[in-house]
């Protein structure tokens, strides 16, 4: 489903020169879940974001399915994010001045679906994660767990084929965090999604199919 | 999309408010602009209806040493008769101070009917003041010397405005009107139309057409104004000039004044122009500083929205979709500040504020309306652009 190949990443700034990602090789199948662990500032995200395509590798190669993905435009990018992947944050990323619904129905603005469409599928989508009494709330209103759903919510309501799930039980106590695991085992279960979560729970980790560690940018295991 | 729009611009409602507000004030201060440029340009497209080539002025004070009403009569002939009899001298007449292009006014009020105390400008003048101008006629016809024998009723010319404003669509020609001035005396009826003249705009280019009503000069007023109108050839130059000055101040015995009617024309044009680009200036002034400060909300808004544009940008917007959005935003409050505009700009031809013509408010509000998008699209391309170029995974790191 996804394959990374040698894929390197230096951040430059005025001063300094980054390598965050060296020489990293992934293969990773369809209906896998996957789980990525590292100390701080090892480069998680970074491989994460890549292969979201939300950022380029300076060197490497990245395949989604049988796409090649080098050579897309920017607007082919949005696209093919819209389709094929869904995210998910340690701090959530909801818009506060959309109510409930209209976050999770905004990866479906970037499609050509009408209003009642639109409406149906995320109001199905929050089903899925417990909060359909929580439609006409806004984010402010919301604890951290219920926020996290809400952002489950939006990433699967386009039905996605992968997850990306940056620490998302990162900023939630035990018992919130172990429900959105739940939540996300069973997407991988029952809806055959591909799911690459990044965690620094060893509990969370033993739960999913692989285990990835990153130390300095490099695959150690 | 639109409606998308609309919910944030809603949700956010008071952080908008101020740059709603901002587009409103701009808006109320650029229909007024429009609204007098409007009005000046559809007055100057209004043809002058006279000519002013040639025409020079003569402007002088009465000798005082005169002091019966004949011997005044038998100095003011011989003095026509002077400068008529000038080579260079096409035409002359007599008249009142309020000459073309003049500061001074004259004016009554009178009355038809049902249509009272219609406020009009008076011109003393004589049988040749037409020919001076080349005045054209609508109806009727000018004075005559027969006018000179004084009846009951005292004759008149008006303008086609007045016309109008007196007898709107039916004749003009043999009715009689009332002057409604002077409050010791009764109203009388006292003027009989014997002509309409077509419109005069004797006030510049930029001037409304007013009412206009023409009596034929009478000897008593001569004694207070001396003013000639004298068409002369194109040949006259400025030695004849100096002759007719000198001619004319050794006849009356005082000082005597000589101007050019398109030159006052000029300097009279200017004066009217002075509001006009006084409130363009202080209209330009507010509007550098709404663009400015537009400007910089949108593109402080667009860094404090860095991650909601992260955000969009991986749940499948490109580039040119989150551009769009922010344009689209401002576009938006845009809208909801000229709406709130519109219906208060519109109360001015309800209303009838000003007593200006509707057209001239509905094109100005058009403008305005125009404009304002315009300023608002323009101050939101750039930031909207920069934030295209924002990466989406940088602003996804920033809370
Ligand atoms: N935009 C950037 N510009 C420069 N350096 C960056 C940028 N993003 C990340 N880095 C650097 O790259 C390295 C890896 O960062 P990354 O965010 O991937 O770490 P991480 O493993 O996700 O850490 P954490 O567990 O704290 O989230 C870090 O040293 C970081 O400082
Ligand atoms: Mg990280």
């Amino acid at each position: 489903m996804i394959r990374l190949q040698n894929i390197e990443k230096v951040y430059r700034t005025d001063t300094v020169e980054t390598l965050a990602l060296n020489s990293v090789s992934l293969d990773i199948a369809k209906g896998e879940f996957l789980s990525v662990m590292g100390p701080s500032g090892c480069g998680k995200s970074t491989l994460l974001n890549i292969m979201g395509l939300l950022d380029m590798p300076t060197k490497g190669e990245i395949r989604i399915g049988d796409n090649k993905t080098e050579n897309l435009t920017d607007k082919q990018l949005a696209q093919f994010r819209n389709k094929t992947i869904g995210f998910i944050f340690q701090s959530y990323h909801l818009i506060n001045d959309l109510k409930v619904i209209d976050n999770v129905e905004l990866p479906l603005l970037y499609r050509s679906l009408s209003a009642k469409e639109r409406k149906e599928l995320a109001g199905k989508a929050l089903e899925k994660v417990g909060l359909s009494n929580r439609v006409k709330h806004f984010p402010t209103q919301l604890s951290g767990g219920q926020k996290q759903r809400v952002a489950i919510a939006r990433a699967i309501v386009g039905r996605p084929e992968i997850i990306l799930a940056d620490e998302p039980t990162g900023n939630l106590d035990s018992a919130m965090g172990n429900e959105i695991m739940d939540i996300l085992l069973q997407l991988n279960q029952r809806d055959g999604t591909t799911i690459v979560m990044v965690t620094h729970d060893e509990n969370m980790a033993k739960k999913t199919h692989r285990l990835v560690r990153l130390f300095d940018g490099s695959q150690v295991q | 999309m639109i409606r998308h729009l609309f919910k944030l611009a809603w949700n956010k409602k008071k952080q908008n408010f101020l740059l709603i507000t901002e587009m409103f004030v701009s808006f109320i201060v650029m229909f007024a602009v429009f609204t007098l440029m409007v009005f000046y340009y559809n007055n100057y497209k209004t043809s002058m209806g006279f000519d002013y080539d040639n025409v020079w002025v003569a402007n002088y004070t009465p000798p005082q040493n005169i002091t019966t009403t004949d011997s005044f009569q038998i100095f003011h002939q011989s003095l026509g008769n002077m400068v008529r009899s000038m080579p260079q001298v096409n035409d002359i007449s007599f008249t009142s101070a309020n000459v073309p292009f003049a500061m001074s006014t004259n004016s009554t009020e009178v009355s038809f009917g049902n249509n009272r105390h219609i406020r009009t400008n008076v011109y003393q003048t004589e049988n040749d003041y037409k020919k001076v101008l080349n005045l054209k006629m609508a109806e009727g016809r000018w004075f005559t010397d027969a006018d000179k024998i004084t009846g009951k009723y005292t004759p008149v010319v008006i303008n086609s405005k007045l016309k109008e404003s007196l007898f709107g669509n039916t004749a003009a020609i043999g009715k009689i009107i009332r002057e409604e001035q002077f409050d010791e005396v009764p109203p009388a009826d006292k003027y009989r139309v014997i002509g309409v003249a077509e419109n005069m705009k004797d006030k510049g280019d930029y001037q409304e057409v007013e009412n206009g009503m023409f009596v034929a000069i009478d000897t008593g007023w001569m004694r207070n104004a001396g003013n000639i109108l004298i068409h002369v050839k194109p040949n006259a130059d400025a030695a004849f000039e100096g002759r007719l000055s000198k001619a004319l101040s050794n006849a009356i015995g005082t000082s005597i004044e000589i101007e050019h009617l398109d030159k006052k024309l000029q300097s009279k044009n200017l004066l009217m122009l002075v509001p006009l680009i006084i409130a363009l200036i202080v209209a330009g002034f507010l509007i550098i500083n709404v663009a400015l400060g537009l400007y910089g909300v949108l593109w402080y808004n667009i860094n404090k929205r860095k991650a909601e544009i992260g955000l969009r940008r991986a749940v499948g917007a490109s580039g040119a979709d989150v551009s769009k959005q922010l344009v689209g935003e401002a576009l938006v409050l845009a809208t909801i500040a000229l709406i709130i505009g519109t219906f208060f700009a519109v109360q001015f031809p309800l209303l009838n504020v000003f007593d200006l013509p509707a057209g001239v408010y509905i094109t100005a509000l058009l403008l305005a309306v125009l404009f304002i998008y315009l300023l608002v699209l323009f101050c939101a391309l750039y930031p909207g652009r920069q934030a295209a170029a924002i990466y989406p995974a940088v602003a996804l790191h920033e809370e």
